[in-house]
């Protein structure tokens, strides 16, 4: 509908009011505009405030009014209280400055009741530039308004569920962090009184044997507090770096031999295993290398015991390899009778899925452990 | 022979504290004195000429070893190394503290600790290599091992 283009005189839309008393003759395009179910109305900017001089009976149906009350008059009588200020003033400035608009306003009836306008105004000049008329067009949106406001109560309230909820969740989190953190304290207390009490009964015993014994438990105890100083130390205690512990464990039990002629030789890639695979794995690294400290090495006729102990640690395709190496006696003369020691080994490693050999390494023990490892991702629990 | 030191011992738990004497004692060191409080602690510390003092953080009066820390780096009676199962609540400058021996600590992972503090303590810094299970502050860090600052 080009309104600009029309050669019509300036009043072209008097004739579409003659037309109506002759209804459906006459011209065709003025009869349409009048007989369409779209609301328009004409207004007549060069008569003083602009007033409505063309209604169509769309419009009318829509407003609730009837012609003789709407026409001379200024489109303002739609506004209500509710209408939007600002949107008002954007379409005063649009008509000020004679451009069109598109706009949502709220506008009410004659009965109070209010409806959503999409109100579309153009300004329709003639040839010569000359401002003629205001065509304008309403189209009644209330339901999509409403959907629109009920969508957007919609999210606010699910935002506002997912916000409450989240609190909750953190709150939650926190309370089991702490509660981690308290239970980790009391397990590292209790490991702490445990090495205590056998390291004091120790003091009160004489007999080697039994000494021996005692000595070898809190190894295997202390092998466990290990464990837990270094997996609680870090960020996340659901990964466990078996590098840094053979790292602690050999210097924690070779100067605890206090036979400084042992050396060790550590050849670590940097190797995370899940938590859960930390005592066994620790534990079995324990066990082999306190064998090779107790078995493997005999004092020379001099007195002194001198040899070398390396852990190795390489991961590289899906499987964690340990060796345990000594260059001491080896096992070809030990009877093969598999104390606790060996079991225990023996055990751990079907708890891990490991194949375990002990090989002659000429001279002395090579002990090669492969087992399942699906490497760790990084990550922050704590 | 470098002269020993003379230790006070801060921990509410007295398992722990007396295994601790024997320990100390065992590698000639000797122990003047044992708190289970913060109160305690600042009492004894001003009472004996310790060297060094080992405090747990917490005590029989709360999660208070932080405090003794403060407290003994004020009056300027005593170093203090923390001892605990929790290092995370000690805070990022140590109340002036050397370092902290987290529990559980092994045998001789405390044993090699004495060592290392006795070094530090008479004959700074410190011949042997830092014992695992013992961490340094920042500030002895940079005093102690000038090349890992
Ligand atoms: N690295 C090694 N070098 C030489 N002999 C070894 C080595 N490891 C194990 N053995 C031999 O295998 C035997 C069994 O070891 P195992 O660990 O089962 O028992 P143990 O160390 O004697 O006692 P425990 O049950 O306390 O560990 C040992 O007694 C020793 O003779
Ligand atoms: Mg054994």
């Amino acid at each position: 509908m080009d309104w600009k283009r029309t050669s019509e005189p300036a009043d072209a839309w008097h004739m579409t009011d003659d037309l109506h008393a002759e209804h459906g003759k006459g011209d065709p395009f003025a009869a349409a505009i009048r007989a369409t179910r779209m609301s328009m109305i004409i207004t007549d900017p060069r008569r003083p405030d602009n007033p409505i001089v063309f209604a169509n009976d769309a419009f009318l149906r829509l407003t609730g009014y009837e012609r003789q009350e709407v026409l001379g008059k200024n489109c303002r009588f739609l506004q209500g209280p509710e209408t939007d200020r600002m949107a008002v003033e954007q379409v005063r400035e649009a008509i000020a400055s004679r451009s069109d608009i598109s706009i949502d306003l709220l506008n009410y009836r004659k009965d109070g009741s209010t409806f959503w306008n999409a109100l579309y105004i153009s300004p329709v000049s003639n040839d010569k530039g000359e401002l003629q008329f205001f065509f304008a067009s309403q189209l009644d949106v209330s339901d999509r308004k409403l959907s629109e406001h009920r969508m957007s109560a919609d999210k606010e309230r699910f935002e506002k569920a997912v916000r409450e909820r989240t609190k909750e969740l953190e709150a939650a989190l926190e309370a089991q962090t702490t509660l981690l953190h308290e239970v980790d304290h009391r397990v590292k207390n209790n490991l702490q009184m445990i090495s205590s009490l056998i390291i004091m009964q120790r003091r009160t015993i004489k007999d080697e044997g039994i000494r021996q014994s005692l000595t070898t438990m809190l190894e295997r105890i202390e092998a466990l507090s290990t464990v837990h100083r270094r997996l609680y130390q870090s960020k996340d205690v659901s990964r466990f770096d078996v590098s840094d512990f053979a790292r602690d464990l050999i210097s924690d039990l070779l100067t605890a031999s206090g036979r400084s002629e042992i050396t060790s030789k550590l050849d670590l890639d940097p190797i995370v295993v899940s938590a859960e695979k930390a005592t066994p794995v620790a534990l079995m690294v324990n066990e082999l290398v306190t064998n090779a400290l107790k078995h493997a090495f005999k004092e020379k006729p001099d007195g002194s015991i001198a040899g070398s102990i390396g852990i190795k640690m390489s991961q590289p395709d899906g499987h964690l390899n340990i060796e345990v190496t000594d260059d001491g006696v080896g096992m070809a003369d030990s009877n093969g009778d598999a104390s606790f020691g060996m079991r225990l080994i023996k055990s751990l490693g079907r708890q891990l899925h490991a194949d375990i050999e002990w090989r002659d390494a000429g001279p002395g023990t090579r002990v090669v452990i492969r087992m399942p490892n699906v490497p760790q991702q990084e990550g922050n629990v704590l | 022979m470098i002269e020993p030191l003379k230790v006070l011992i801060v921990e509410d738990e007295a398992l722990l504290a007396m295994e601790l004497e024997s320990l100390i004692e065992e590698a000639g060191h000797s122990v003047v004195g044992w708190a289970t409080s913060s109160g305690e602690a600042v009492d004894m510390v001003d009472s004996t000429d310790a060297d060094i003092a080992f405090v747990d953080i917490h005590l029989a009066d709360g999660a208070t070893g932080v405090e003794v820390a403060e407290h003994f780096r004020r009056s300027k009676r005593s170093m203090v190394v923390f001892m605990t199962a929790n290092p995370k609540r000690i805070p990022d400058h140590f109340a002036g503290a050397i370092g902290v021996i987290a529990k559980p600590y092994t045998m001789n992972g405390l044993t090699s600790a004495l060592r290392y503090l006795q070094e530090g303590v008479r004959r700074p810094p410190p011949e042997s290599v830092l014992p695992a299970g013992f961490t340094l502050s920042p500030a002895f860090q940079t005093v102690w091992i000038p090349t890992a600052a």
